[in-house]
């Protein structure tokens, strides 16, 4: 028997549960789920870790020190403790059971936010120094240049990077199978559960899953970023007639 | 209106700036010359507080700029300086106009449409109406400064401060800054200008300071510190300017 037929078959009787799991006789899983997870996660995490990148530079250490502990422990603790970590002490800590698929969530956006203000900060050190010097000299607050003149300019520069960590965080996702969250990793266990003999085909077809989720996002990644650099450099052309130092400004 | 009183300014141990004593009087053009590293980014950086110094103080219009001040009164104060930095320092994302209207909106909170017609009359003034809509990259050095400058003057500042605003411009721009500036000086603006343009300082500037090492060593008018200076290494500057 040839793989490839045997590979079209289990995804022509498994094709809904891989898309949306045991939805809508059981919770929402497979791809959707997945999708879903990696979306909240990375839109939660967003604005936590903005918040998390201000808070790391400002000049109170009270604000400093818990964002700088949550960046090295996501460093150095691999996720899937973490996970398991939420898993089993939040609900000692909250009283009562949490759905697999809330503490995932929740363990996503903390990783995810820790991660991505890393790139926040980095993204607002790139930035020149003389920006928040001219902010600062026309009287806006250290908040109001972050919100009006660093960070527009930051997070711009950021866009690549972030959309970058959202398809990691798509493969991050497969870590809620440890714990039952039914994504798509979940459904191709039961489908292989069900089926026994088939691990390669089955686990093959998941592989491919992931593949074409994960390529298709880096596409329109690149293509974004094309966009930008091509939005820099046009302005940059425009101005090449220019001393260096006014090119270098605009390249911020 | 600014007066600098006792102030030490030290980089760890490197002094770079030491008992300087000098004002600059309400609708007085100061230019302040010296070599590099004298000192003189430094001192005027020191006015709007973007340096701290160790000691001393600094007055504008009576209040020290370096007192324990809370965010906002400090806020408040700087918003009443004008700064002019050597490499314009636009924000990038924003077009000329936006430049210029945001500090007015964000800061004090002006309404958008007023922010607007000041921010065009400013634009204006400085010969770049026709630019408004264009970002920094679309604009020369030239035209980059003088949004700078359009910039700071919409926040009504009693004083401009100005740290070498033609170093980082190729020389056929220069005359359209300096054009600029001198219109200020005719208006009455006060005025602190860092500049190498010895020309400027001879026909705008009521008195030249002259630094070196972190000292204010002269404070003539312009006629006396170009005619006869009366420190060794003021005469040594010049004469380098002269065989340059
Ligand atoms: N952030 C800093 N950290 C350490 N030393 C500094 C710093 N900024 C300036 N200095 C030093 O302080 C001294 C005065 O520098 P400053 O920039 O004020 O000189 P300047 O007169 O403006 O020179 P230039 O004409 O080159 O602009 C120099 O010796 C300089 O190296
Ligand atoms: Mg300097």
């Amino acid at each position: 028997m040839s793989l490839l037929p045997s590979m079209i078959e289990i995804v022509r009787d498994n094709w809904l549960l891989l898309l949306v799991g045991q939805y809508p006789n059981g919770p929402l899983g497979g791809i959707a789920a997945t999708l879903i997870l990696s979306v909240l996660g990375i839109a939660l995490a967003f604005p936590l870790s903005v918040a998390m990148a201000l808070a790391s530079l400002s000049p109170w250490r009270a604000l400093r020190w818990p964002v700088m502990a949550m960046v090295y422990i996501t460093r150095g603790v691999p996720l899937l403790l973490i996970i398991l970590w939420v898993y089993f002490v939040l609900p000692l800590l909250i009283g009562h059971s949490v759905p697999a698929f809330a503490t995932m969530l929740v363990t996503l956006v903390g990783y995810e936010a820790a991660f991505l203000s890393e790139i926040v900060r980095a993204g607002i050190h790139a930035l020149p120094k003389g920006q928040m010097d001219a902010a600062r000299a026309l009287g806006h607050s250290r908040l109001g240049a972050m919100r009006y003149v660093i960070l527009p300019q930051a997070l711009f520069n950021m866009i690549p990077s972030i959309l970058s960590q959202f398809v990691s965080t798509v493969k991050e996702t497969t870590l809620g199978y440890i714990i039952n969250v039914p994504e798509l990793t979940f459904a191709a266990g039961q489908i292989n559960n069900r089926l026994l003999t088939k691990p390669f085909e089955v686990y093959f077809i998941l592989a491919i899953s992931y593949f074409i989720v994960c390529w298709t996002l880096t596409q329109a990644i690149n293509m974004v970023e094309r966009r930008i650099t091509a939005r820099r450099t046009a302005g940059v052309a425009a101005a090449s007639a220019l001393p260096a130092t006014a090119a270098s400004a605009s390249g911020a | 209106m600014i007066e600098f009183v006792a102030v030490h300014k030290f980089f760890g141990s490197l002094a770079a700036l030491t008992d300087v004593n000098a004002e600059v009087n309400r609708g007085e053009v100061v230019v302040v010359c010296g070599p590099s590293g004298s000192g003189k980014s430094t001192l005027i950086r020191t006015v709007n507080r973007l340096e701290e110094i160790q000691s001393g103080s600094v007055l504008f219009e009576g209040k020290d700029v370096h007192a324990k001040l809370g965010g906002t009164a400090l806020n408040r104060l700087r918003s009443r300086i004008g700064f002019v930095f050597q490499s314009f320092n636009l924000f990038p994302h924003l077009s000329a106009l936006d430049n210029v209207m945001l500090s007015p909106m964000k800061v004090n909170g002006v309404r958008r449409s007023d922010a607007r017609e000041t921010a065009l009359r400013l634009l204006d003034r400085v010969g770049l109406s026709a630019k408004a809509q264009n970002y920094p990259a679309q604009l020369s050095g030239g035209q980059q400064q003088r949004v700078a400058i359009a910039r700071a003057l919409a926040m009504e500042p009693p004083a401009m401060l100005f740290d070498e605003p033609t170093s980082a411009l190729d020389p056929e721009m220069v005359g359209e800054v300096l054009s600029v500036m001198r219109g200020l000086a005719r208006d009455g603006m006060t005025m602190m200008c860092v500049t190498h343009e010895m020309n400027f300082a001879r026909d705008v500037a009521d008195r030249v300071w002259f630094m070196d090492a972190g000292r204010v060593l002269e404070t003539g008018a312009p006629v006396d510190f170009f005619r006869s200076p009366q420190h060794p290494r003021a005469q040594r500057f010049l004469s380098d300017l002269h065989s340059r």
